[in-house]
């Protein structure tokens, strides 16, 4: 803990333009295992003793262990297993008793679990969605086996290309089989009512009918049917159903049910949508290039995440964009009630988490470990303190300083820090001047001589290309008949070597027929099994590798040449030639 | 309603299934018969949100999670595994993957959106367009459909329907993406008032872009608006004061005003982000050079050589520098692997010949003037150049006709606008048409006022008579102005240079514009 907060107070030193940070490092377990999203924490006084709560709707290491676990300070007062993985974990007060003590809800699967005084209290679960009819009938006549499981399969496959709901999970199930299994699934399922059931994907409160702090709230579902449920905050039944184009991830709400209220939806297929009380039907669509990775209402702006590392401002229109170091992995609302302040919170993987009010910078944390879920808010009895959650499933608490004051800038303006460092010009060398004065004295003479030699070496060069083409020393033969290409591979590290000849016909249709392959060593150096082969007939276009030992004879590390030259049965000139550079021998010679 | 009060519980509120004595009732009689499916999309929302969070493995996991439990039937899962098969790069597993989800559920536009993407990635363009043909009928509203569609008919060139098709996204629904490709398109069949438009309305619909603002300085700055192109590259860079576009662009039309100072420090700010960008090293070696510090200007122009070794304006500079260092031998290596490169180019041939003066070698001296006079259309200096060398060994009869070619074309530039001459190119010319006693001709009417304007490279070397022969510090004075007058040429080789280039020239990040040696005008 001290550790880690000694590096991080140096980091915001360093950001902040105070010499100290804003944030009092309260806590901070590494090994909290803590696993979760923004959407799964809340703060609230569940008890009613003006103490707050943290409720951490957790997944578990690998989302394996769901838990609902409550922190009291730094510790885990309450834990408790879940059936499911939770989406969503909201607070809200569901009565106007007193004492006002919050309910709890979590979403999970198709339910909702509330609880009370961190006792279960209700189960809500999501209505059936009405299976298709035609499908419905379908399964029915199989009850009565008044259709066969082929026709069956015909009919819903009919369905399915058409319809634009999709089959109950039943239906899928029994297209996947084989014609064997059929019957029997049939018979195992015919009795069954065909159900389709959807899942919660995200969930949010809406003030009832008062904008009060502590006023009754709805809560508010986004399912995987694409639709908006808001529900009774007593008698959990559904006040209003409103449909998306698109599965909705992130939800935001203003106002109150009964009188006004705005739902902004940010979707999977990359748009928010915006919803009024009146409408069924989004209002407007905001689309955005690229998947949103969190949506904060800011007063009247909405801030929305994109996967393309970048903050965006919404009204109507787009207002603006801030670029981000790094991606996104969550983000939160920041509202500071003493200085009427309200800021975005976007924590990114490069483990900073950074403060903005609109596209102003107003504070960089570092953080150890990259930060996944955050909230700020009350908690215990101090009024500003912000949770984060790493990746690791740490825990880190910071609380934020009564004196400290959010101030646009910093950082961000004036030139960037990297104008004021200096161009590393590579430095020329006493050597180099040196030559530079010669060549003004003498640079006619050495652009003369620079020029002979230029001649004489492409003459030469000319010359020595002529006398490879005629004596064939080249490994690539031309010649209309044999058109051929050679090259030599050695393997080993000695005293006895791989030496391996790929012989390869480059012409189009013929083959050739009649080769033979001879070495031309040093006897003394090297020796070889059979210094002269013959090669066999060669395909067109096929490789051929042609092996062959060589055993290094010198125990000196000696290295030298070996010739190879590919030739024509009844001729002396060879066809192509190459040589072949011997590594010396690593290995020792054999005494 | 499926409310359910549940009216016992244990205290530490403990929740299993069993425990909902409502579902534990339903439950078990079915048990028994057949057991209950799981939930196809229970998981959807998370492999969601590790996707949109860039967790890949956490995604993986869950996915291959979901698909075990559902036997393959979890059309999300299959998705943005897909998805996920894309960005690791196996496009043609990511294409399968897509197929199976778009018999899943044929009746999805999305499906068929993703399975066109992934035929895009795999150059099928035809393919591709087929496929979203088949989703725009599903989804007639869709902007992204009616975008890549106009993208896959850019790379099959039909330009036509591409803009048709790119209009028709724009009117759906605006994106800045849709405006860059029109502007390409403008661009690729090199009409750059078109590719103007566009991007003006991109920059009025989004304002703060620096994508489309650096683009349309930079078009600005090849039509020569310099004006409005400052104002947009400018814009750029209070949004984004490190972008690397803007900042060299910039840079070299402050480079252009002999602001050196201001460009370096701007250069620096690039230097850091973008440490191995030749055309950065060839600016600041023209930085240095118009400080009149060549050896940092040699140093930073090798630099840029070795990045970028096949750049002939790099080459060019680096000849110029060199020649005004007076090593003409290394010159001439310089700009002869110029011409190499660019052979289209009369001062090109002009350098050269001013180093093989130099050199003492002034018969392939003629030869390069010939060759540079044969190419260039408009620039006077090379008949000037020429008439000093022909007139020199005392050929006047051709070196008059190379002062007439030279009024010829100063006359044709003052007709066409109103830019001034380099001061000693004009006294060069009346002592040289002195002594050809062509009269004094009255093409330079305009007078260089300015003295402090005068290219200080050159002061160091005034002939002290002209009957003698050209110093080699005279011809150097040459070069450095046509070097200089190579840029104020409005629509001179500068400006074709840019245009004989590779076609999507001015959106590739590479930033070719502000490489030329525009940048060698000290």
């Amino acid at each position: 803990m001290a550790a880690a907060s000694s590096s991080d107070s140096d980091a915001c030193g360093a950001e902040s333009n105070e010499a100290n940070s804003k944030w009092l490092d309260a806590h901070y377990d590494p090994m909290a295992n803590i696993h979760t999203f923004s959407a799964c924490l809340a703060l609230a006084d569940l008890h009613g003793d003006g103490e707050y709560k943290l409720v951490v709707g957790d997944l578990g290491p690998g989302g394996q262990q769901p838990r609902l676990k409550v922190l009291k300070g730094p510790l885990v007062m309450t834990e408790s297993p879940l059936p499911a993985l939770p989406a969503a974990a909201a607070t809200f007060l569901m009565e106007q008793h007193e004492p006002r003590t919050p309910a709890l809800a979590l979403a999970s699967g198709p339910c909702v679990y509330v609880y009370k005084n961190l006792r279960p209290y209700f189960k809500f679960s999501l209505p059936q969605l009405p299976p298709n009819p035609l499908e419905q009938d379908l399964w029915n006549q199989a009850k009565e086996d008044r259709i066969d499981p082929l026709t069956l399969k015909e009919m819903l496959e009919s369905i399915r290309e058409t319809a634009e709901e999709p089959l109950s999970i039943q239906s899928l199930r029994f297209l996947q089989l084989e014609l064997s299994e059929m019957e029997a699934f049939v018979n195992q399922h015919k009795s069954n009512s065909i159900k389709r059931q959807t899942v919660i994907t995200t969930m949010t409160t809406l003030k009832k009918n008062l904008a009060d702090e502590d006023a009754v709230s709805c809560l508010v579902l986004g399912t995987e049917n694409k639709e908006l449920l808001v529900l009774d905050p007593e008698a959990f039944t559904i006040l209003a159903k409103m449909s998306l184009p698109s599965v909705p991830v992130f939800l935001e709400v203003s106002g109150q049910f009964d009188v006004e209220f705005r739902l902004a939806a940010a979707c999977r297929n990359g748009n928010i949508y915006i919803l009024r009380r009146d409408s069924k039907h989004p209002k407007y669509c905001i689309e955005l290039s690229a998947q949103p990775v969190g949506l904060i209402r800011v007063h009247k702006v909405l801030v929305v995440g994109s996967t393309q590392d970048s903050l965006h401002g919404f009204t109507h229109k787009k207002l603006w964009t801030v670029q981000m170091p790094a991606a996104i992995l969550t983000m939160n609302l920041l509202e500071q009630h003493s200085r009427g302040l309200q800021a975005v919170m976007a924590g990114l993987a490069n483990g900073e988490v950074r403060i903005y009010r609109d596209k102003a910078l107003l504070n960089v944390i570092h953080t150890p470990d990259a930060v996944t879920s955050l909230c700020f808010g009350r908690y215990g009895r101090e009024d500003n303190t912000l949770i984060m959650t790493t990746r690791g499933g740490g825990l880190i608490i910071k609380i934020l300083k009564r004196t400290a004051v959010f101030v646009e800038g910093g950082s961000e303006v004036g030139p960037p820090p990297a104008q004021a460092m200096k161009l590393n010009v590579p430095r020329k060398t006493r050597l180099y001047v040196d030559q530079t004065l010669r060549e003004r004295e003498a640079g006619t003479a050495m652009h003369r001589a620079f020029q002979t030699d230029l001649y004489l070496l492409r003459l030469r060069a000319a010359r020595a290309y002529l006398q490879a083409l005629e004596s064939s020393l080249s490994p690539l033969s031309t010649t209309a008949r044999e058109p051929l290409k050679l090259h030599a591979v050695v393997q080993g590290l000695g005293p006895t070597f791989k030496l391996t000849l790929h012989l390869q016909n480059t012409s189009t249709t013929r083959p050739v027929l009649g080769l033979l392959v001879c070495f031309l060593y040093n006897e003394a150096l090297y020796s070889l099994p059979r210094a002269f082969f013959k090669v066999p007939l060669l395909v067109p276009g096929l490789n051929y590798p042609l092996e062959t030992f060589v055993e290094s004879l010198s125990n000196k590390g000696i290295s030298d040449i070996i010739k190879v030259l590919v030739l024509r049965e009844g001729q002396s000139a060879p066809l192509l030639s190459a040589h072949v550079n011997m590594p010396g021998s690593e290995g020792l010679a054999a005494a | 309603m499926a409310l359910t009060v549940v009216p016992s519980f244990s205290v530490s509120g403990v929740w299993k299934r069993t425990q909902f004595p409502v579902s534990t009732e339903s439950q078990k009689p079915r048990q028994k018969k057949a057991p209950e499916f799981p939930i196809l999309e229970k998981q959807n929302w998370l492999i969601h949100l590790h996707y949109i969070r860039k967790d890949y493995e956490a995604c993986k996991a869950v996915i291959k999670e979901q698909l075990q439990e559902t036997q393959g039937l979890c059309e999300y899962a299959i998705y943005v595994q897909a998805l996920i098969f894309r960005l690791e790069g196996n496009i043609q597993e990511s294409l399968e993957l897509f197929q199976t989800c778009a018999v899943l559920s044929p009746q999805s536009a999305d499906n068929l959106k993703q399975v066109a993407r992934s035929l895009f990635l795999l150059g099928k363009h035809k393919a591709a367009i087929e496929v979203y043909n088949e989703a725009a009928k599903l989804n007639q509203k869709d902007w992204e459909i009616s975008h890549n569609l106009g993208v896959c008919y850019i790379y099959l060139k039909q330009f036509n329907k591409a803009q048709d098709q790119l209009h028709n996204a724009l009117n759906l629904n605006r994106h800045d993406l849709t405006y860059i490709m029109l502007g390409k398109i403008h661009l690729l069949e090199g009409d750059l008032d078109k590719a103007i438009e566009v991007y003006k309305k991109a920059v009025e619909f989004s304002p703060e872009n620096t994508e489309l603002l650096t683009t349309l300085g930079l078009l600005y700055l090849q039509l020569g608006i310099y004006q409005k192109a400052f104002e947009h590259l400018g814009n750029a860079l209070t949004y984004d004061p490190t972008n690397y576009k803007a900042i060299l662009a910039a840079g070299s039309m402050m480079q252009t005003h002999g602001d050196f100072d201001v460009a370096l420090t701007k250069y620096r700010v690039v230097a850091c982000a973008v440490l191995e960008s030749p055309p950065l090293w060839n600016n600041i070696g023209m930085c240095f050079f118009g400080k009149k510090k060549y050896v940092a200007a040699i140093s930073c122009l090798k630099r840029a050589n070795y990045l970028a070794p096949f750049d002939w304006k790099i080459l060019y500079n680096l000849g110029l520098v060199h020649l005004t260092m007076q090593q003409y031998a290394s010159a001439f290596h310089f700009l002869s692997a110029a011409i190499n490169f660019q052979p289209k180019m009369g001062e090109l041939y002009m350098l050269l010949a001013v180093a093989l003066t130099n050199l003492e070698d002034t018969e392939n001296a003629k030869r390069a003037y010939a060759e540079a006079v044969h190419l260039d259309k408009c620039n006077p200096l090379v008949n000037l150049n020429y008439a000093v060398l022909l007139y020199n060994p005392g050929e006047k009869k051709n070196a008059l006709a190379q002062y007439q070619e030279m009024e010829k074309k100063v006359s044709l530039l003052k007709d066409n606008s109103s830019l001034e001459f380099d001061s000693e190119m004009v006294e060069m010319a009346q002592k040289l048409g002195a002594a050809l006693q062509v009269g004094e001709a009255l093409v330079w009417t305009k007078p260089v006022k300015d003295p402090k304007s005068k290219h200080q490279t050159t002061s160091t070397s005034k002939p002290a008579s002209f009957q003698q022969p050209l110093g080699s510090n005279q011809a150097l004075g040459q070069a450095m102005s046509s070097a200089a007058a190579y840029r104020t040429l409005p629509s001179g080789a500068g400006g074709t240079s840019q245009f004989t280039k590779p076609p999507s020239l001015p959106l590739e990040p590479e930033p070719a514009v502000e490489s030329s040696p525009t940048e060698t005008s000290e």
